[in-house]
């Protein structure tokens, strides 16, 4: 039997690349602006999130190497992220969506969020975001955009149980290896809260560049011609 | 260690000539300290020859700078441009690619790529060498030298903004052409050898004479080669022709690596009879027209290669008796020295004096820059300028002294008064009589200096002219400009009114000896180019002393008496299994390489009781503690480099530098995981978490991690994983690829000699079904890392998360289906080297080989015969072989798939070329290198992992259309980018998904630490293995 498609996957697909691309401080700034709007305890999650991840991953790591080359890594986001809560009546698990959410998009990912809190948030977003950034489905179409082709992957806040049940499906699924970054923990979000959780919804990319394309090495030049001792 | 001042006894070079010849090669990295403590004597003057020489220098500068005419436009430029700043690099580089662009969209494109706001705001701080500059842009626009004045222009950025506003980028590109052509008049003589004989006629009516150079790279493909050697031959007719007899006759410089596509060590059988017969062929035409010959220096790696050449040249009788054959040695060569010594005495014996233009060396960055990339013990270069000025002392020493003279007719090129100044009281005090040496200089350089020279002297000065289109004339201009045209330079200085001249005229003997170590300390050695940890270290197999010894150890390994056998290693004891299978060479299935027992289930269990008995302990050692396994683990396998080598060879059809860049990774692995354990595990974190209070977290192990390794990187990858797995704090339970077990043995035996606890690593060789299946069931597993193909990873995906437990981490990388985008800024030479070894090295069986290369449709009719001519040169065969540059595919299985798959595109593409393979390929399982033409990626459904080369031809304005493309496969590996515009390789380096992007050089080989690697989509999960991100996912965060 096939799949059709759902839309949120594609409409999230065309926004992603320029959202991506905007870079992390960019959207650091935006998302700055939508956590004004949320509450106390939501909006510390996220900027909590917004200023790890800025510490993280705003800046591209320079590695070292020989000389006359430049090697670069940094991070993109994965791509389109489900991010859901199986129980989303404790003031816990709404600040762990927060979380969430916030991870996957300043990682630089689309969103999709569900249900009832999925809309909530996804309106404090949608008034800073760009369109379709953050998009939101009922609870009732979740299980189609788990089985979606081209999910990065989806954030779960829910016991283990269910965990193991939704890491079976996506598992299920042919093409990428979607990512499961669950959260068994809600009462204290540990995983979320976490500095390395942002981690999980990126992906590196090394740019390494021959400065000497042309026969010339400005540093080695440089070094060469110290003279200070 | 040689004794130099011993070449100054008169019986030296009587000692027989292998013996000279053996201290040459041991010379190659030796101690830069230790060797310049040799070399000092011989260049140190008495004080009265330092007053002497100091006096005459001084005079000379003076002279020089007393000439109104001393600024030459040439010394201008080079006084204007300040190339050792990122600005007059860009301009070389914009005028470089400008010429050789066929297409004006891209043309223009890349003018404004140049011209960006952005590009020069960022040197706007830097005012002085910006006004620099902008004057050089006066230069290339106007063609004169114009001022500019801060208060006129304004801030530099204005004036840029100005500048591109005033002018369209059409408008600049005529300019810069015409620029182009005004600097090639200025540095290339003549587009062809009539012409400069006829300019340089004045010259030589002033007494000056000429060697003439063709201008052109090194050939890539046959027909470069005979197109070179034809031009070669006409400029020999031309010369020959020349019926001026007043003074000295011009001579012909040749460069060998335009005569063979394969001018390299390993291919010494080719040079020593095709590129023999072709400089023969020379020789004999130049003898009969009295036109001499010199051959020109290169890269140090071709050193030993060229004077084995010249000297079968030279006892040839087409030279014998001739005496004006000769050859260039670069005095910045630590072997420079012995070299000379070898060739007096070669001379000495034959009685025909060899000519020798001393140099100081041209190739000095890329020296420097080769041997940090392949881990050598050391520079075949002197790290200091002022080293190398005095071994150009040194040597000169010796070839002017009576006894070297009467062999060896010295040929002093230099641009540096005090150099000249200093050889000429040399040769005074030496009793040379003036007609017994000549110096050398660059056409367009240093005019004044010897106008000057050869007005008080009569002494022979030959000018060495480049002749050829202004096209070819880049990158030698580039060569010479980094040569002289740093700030630091003689050349620059002496020019500069303001510099003074009693600075100009230090001896580099005083210098050197002020200088705190005699070695730059600035540059530090290959093997130090990690500030907190030892980089892995290779031998340079072009080299003899340093190969021959080598392969003596790897030898050892080689015969057929070796045999490894290897079982499954649990609790630390061989578990013997009646599951015994061999293990052939992929080169020759005749040949065994040893005999491994598989594991089978009840092993595997075994195997896990105890790695889950072992973790508690193993996770709470201090991270330090197992980190310095690591770090033994990486010594150990540095011992055992042969073996490993061998292993290599002959279980998985490695060649040698594959082979040594195997054993390079995995010990790069070791002691970079060890690093990041220590930075990361060793001391807990403390933060502030999202509601303000401070938390402490530490990293841990999981548990059990399976480490699931391929059979393309068997010790490097293996490797990788185990150790980044073990020193995370798990316990390890590797199962390496069935076809390169044996290796993998070695390893884990070598890593519970390093201190890894038997109970904590486990080896389970064996297939999926009787290994991978029972181990990925298991639910003690913890995580799983795995590199293979992508079917193979969701399948172990689907695996673990059937097991009922929790979601464990599956770490996968996988296949790609890589490509590389060539814009018509891009240099041909270099594409088509970069994309034949991206796409063939390793039989193309590496994850990130090069499998669809676009050509942009400009310039695919130049670039794509260029691919072909050098698929023809790759020699396919025996992987120990150094002549080989295409090993086996690994086994039958792989073979068959690939051959399917050629025989598929030959219905569907067009075939580019085939390379040939040898008769010894039907012993074993070999593919010939292979390119297609094809109209779309779209044509390939998944990856080939072979020498299979797809090109697609596409249209300047299609690329986000190509990207799109590529983005399509779902795939996201590696790719490849050649463009000089920089903004057209930020767009792709933006719009590409994929994990390891390569600008400008070829896309395989990252190295750990430096180019963390690994793909995206199904390309793989992440982290990139030999990143910073990596061992987190090995651990958790733990609360404390």
């Amino acid at each position: 039997m096939s799949i059709v498609q759902p839309i949120q996957i594609n409409v999230a697909l065309e926004v992603f690349e320029h959202w991506d691309s905007l870079g992390v401080e960019a959207r650091a700034n935006l998302l700055t602006r939508s956590a004004r709007l949320l509450s106390e305890n939501q909006a510390s999650m996220a900027t909590w999130q917004i200023d790890n991840a800025m510490r993280q991953i705003s800046e591209p790591h320079t590695m070292p190497g020989p000389t006359g080359e430049s090697n670069e890594l940094s991070t993109r986001g994965r791509g389109v992220f489900l991010c859901t809560a199986t129980d989303t009546t404790s003031e816990q698990v709404k600040v762990g969506l927060v979380g969430q959410v916030y991870a996957a998009l300043i990682a630089g990912n689309t969103v999709i969020t569900v249900g009832v809190e999925g809309q909530k948030l996804m309106d404090s977003l949608a008034s800073v975001l760009p369109e379709h950034i953050v998009q939101n489905v009922a609870d009732s179409a979740q299980d189609s955009i788990i089985a979606a082709d081209h999910l990065a992957g989806v954030a779960a806040i829910c016991d283990q149980n269910t965990a193991q049940d939704l890491n079976q499906k996506l598992s299920m699924k042919s093409g990428l290896i979607s990512q499961l970054c669950e959260e068994t923990d809600w009462q204290n979000l540990s995983t979320i809260a976490a500095p390395h959780y942002v981690l999980r919804f990126v992906t590196e990319q090394t740019v390494s560049t021959n400065t000497t394309a042309i026969g010339g090495n400005a540093s080695l030049l440089a070094l060469g011609s110290h003279e200070d001792q | 260690m040689f004794n130099a001042l011993e070449v100054l006894q008169p019986n030296f070079i009587q000692r027989p000539l292998n013996e000279l010849w053996q201290r040459i090669s041991p010379l190659y990295t030796v101690n830069e300290d230790q060797w310049l403590s040799q070399l000092l004597p011989l260049a140190q003057p008495t004080d009265t020859q330092l007053k002497t020489c100091t006096e005459a220098a001084t005079h000379l500068i003076e002279n020089v700078r007393k000439d109104d005419e001393s600024t030459s436009m040439i010394d201008a430029l080079l006084l204007e441009y300040s190339l050792d700043t990122k600005e007059g690099i860009l301009l070389m580089c914009l005028a470089e690619a400008l010429m050789r662009v066929p297409d004006k969209e891209t043309a223009d494109a890349f003018i404004k790529d140049r011209l960006s706001v952005a590009d020069w705001a960022s040197h706007a701080k830097n005012s002085d060498s910006f006004f620099v500059n902008a004057s050089t842009w006066g230069l290339m626009l106007t063609g004169k030298v114009v001022t500019m004045n801060e208060k006129e222009d304004g801030r530099p950025a204005n004036l840029v903004n100005r500048m591109v506003n005033r002018v369209s980028e059409p408008v600049i590109r005529k300019a810069m052409n015409q620029a182009m052509k005004i600097m090639g008049h200025q540095f290339v003589l003549g587009r062809s050898i009539h012409e400069a004989l006829t300019r340089g006629q004045s010259y030589r009516d002033k007494g000056y004479t000429y060697s003439f150079d063709m201008l052109g790279e090194a050939a890539l493909t046959s027909d470069d080669a005979r197109k070179y050697l034809k031009s070669y031959e006409d400029a020999v007719e031309s010369v020959g022709k020349d019926t001026d007899n007043k003074g000295h006759r011009p001579t012909i410089s040749i460069k060998l690596s335009a005569l063979h596509p394969r001018y390299e060590a390993g291919n010494e059988a080719r040079v020593m009879t095709e590129l023999f017969e072709s400089v023969k062929g020379l020789i004999k035409k130049a003898r009969a027209l009295n036109v001499g010959i010199t051959i020109d220096a290169e890269e140090a790696d071709r050193l030993e290669l060229s004077l084995r050449l010249f000297e079968k040249l030279y006892r040839d009788d087409a030279a014998k008796g001739w005496g004006l054959f000769g050859l260039v040695i670069q005095a910045y060569s630590k072997r420079a020295l012995p070299v000379l010594t070898w060739l007096a005495a070669l001379s000495k014996e034959q009685g025909d004096r060899i000519p020798v233009r001393l140099v100081k060396g041209a190739y000095w960055d890329s020296e420097i820059k080769l041997c940090q990339q392949k881990g050598l013990s050391g520079y075949p270069v002197y790290t200091r300028k002022e080293s190398t000025d005095v071994s150009y002392l040194a040597c000169a020493h010796f070839l002017l002294s009576e006894h070297t003279r009467q062999h060896i007719f010295p040929q002093f090129a230099s641009h540096n008064a005090h150099t000249i100044a200093t050889i000429y009281c040399l040769a005074e005090q030496l009793g040379a009589y003036n007609d017994e040496f000549e110096f050398q200089r660059l056409h367009g350089m240093g005019d004044a200096l010897y106008n000057s020279l050869m007005k008080e002297h009569d002494v022979c000065v030959r000018i060495y002219a480049p002749v050829g289109s202004h096209k070819d004339l880049l990158p030698y201009l580039v060569r010479r400009l980094l040569e002289n045209g740093a700030n630091s330079s003689f050349v620059h200085r002496l020019v500069d009114a303001t510099y003074p001249v009693a600075d100009l005229v230090d001896h580099p003997v005083t210098t050197l000896k002020g200088r705190k170590t005699l070695h730059n300390p600035h540059i530090k050695l290959p093997i130090d180019l990690f500030e907190n940890r030892k980089n892995s270290c290779g031998p340079n197999i072009e080299i003899e002393s340093e190969w021959i010894p080598f392969k003596a150890k790897i030898d050892a390994f080689m015969g057929q008496r070796t045999q490894w056998r290897a079982f499954p290693i649990v609790g630390g004891l061989n578990s013997e299994t009646s599951d015994t299978h061999i293990i052939n060479s992929p080169y020759d299935h005749s040949q065994n390489t040893g005999r491994i027992d598989w594991a089978n289930k009840n092993v595997v269990t075994c195997a896990i009781d105890k790695a889950e008995a072992a973790f508690p302990e193993w996770n709470t050692k201090p991270a330090s503690e197992r980190a310095m396994c690591l770090d033994k683990m990486a010594d150990l396998m540095e011992e055992n480099y042969p073996e490993l080598m061998a292993l290599c060879h002959r279980e998985a059809g490695k060649t040698i530098q594959d082979s040594i860049d195997e054993v390079r990774e995995a010990v790069d692995f070791c002691r970079y995981y060890a690093q990041e354990a220590r930075n990361q595990f060793e001391h807990p974190t403390t933060f502030k978490n999202y509601q303000g209070e401070s938390k402490t977290i530490r990293l841990k192990g999981r548990g059990i991690f399976a480490c699931i390794s391929p059979w393309n990187f068997p010790l490097a990858i293996f490797t990788g994983q185990v150790v980044a797995a073990l020193v995370s704090g798990n316990t390890v339970i590797c199962k390496p690829a069935e076809q390169t077990s044996l290796i993998a043995y070695r390893a884990v035996q070598m890593l519970h000699e390093a201190g890894i606890p038997s109970d904590v690593l486990h080896f389970l060789p064996g297939d999926g079904a009787t290994v991978g299946a029972p181990l990925t069931q298991d639910k003690r597993i913890a995580g799983v890392a795995f590199t293979g193909s992508t079917g193979t990873a969701q399948l172990i995906n689907r695996t673990l998360a059937a097991r009922g437990v929790a979601p464990v981490p599956v770490i996968a990388e996988t296949g790609g289906q890589n490509a590389m985008i060539i814009d018509s800024t891009s240099l041909p030479e270099q594409v088509v080297r970069d994309a034949v070894r991206s796409a063939f090295a390793s039989s193309g069986q590496r994850c990130s080989a090069l499998r669809v290369m676009f050509v942009q449709a400009d310039i695919a009719d130049r670039v794509i015969p260029m691919i072909k001519g050098a698929m023809k040169e790759q020699s396919v065969g025996l992987p120990y072989l150094h002549s080989t540059d295409v090993g086996p595919v690994i086994d039958k299985k792989a073979q068959d798939m690939l051959l399917e798959h050629i025989e598929h595109m030959r219905s569907v593409g067009k075939l580019i070329a085939q390379s040939d393979l040898p008769d010894v390929a039907n012993n074993g399982t070999f593919v010939a290198p292979t390119a297609f033409e094809i109209e779309s990626i779209d044509q390939l459904t998944d990856e080939k992992f072979g020498p299979i080369l797809h090109v697609v031809r596409y249209q300047a304005h299609d690329l986000d259309n190509i990207i799109d493309t590529i983005n399509r496969s779902g795939f996201g590996l590696t790719m490849g980018v050649h463009s000089r515009n920089e903004t057209t390789c930020a767009r792709i380096a933006q719009r590409a998904r994929v994990g390891n992007l390569y600008i400008n050089r070829d896309q395989v080989g990252a190295v750990v630490g430096v180019q963390p690697f690994g793909g995206q989509g199904l390309s793989g999960t992440g982290p990139k293995a030999g990143g910073p991100h990596y061992l987190q996912r090995f651990a958790i965060e733990q609360y404390i």
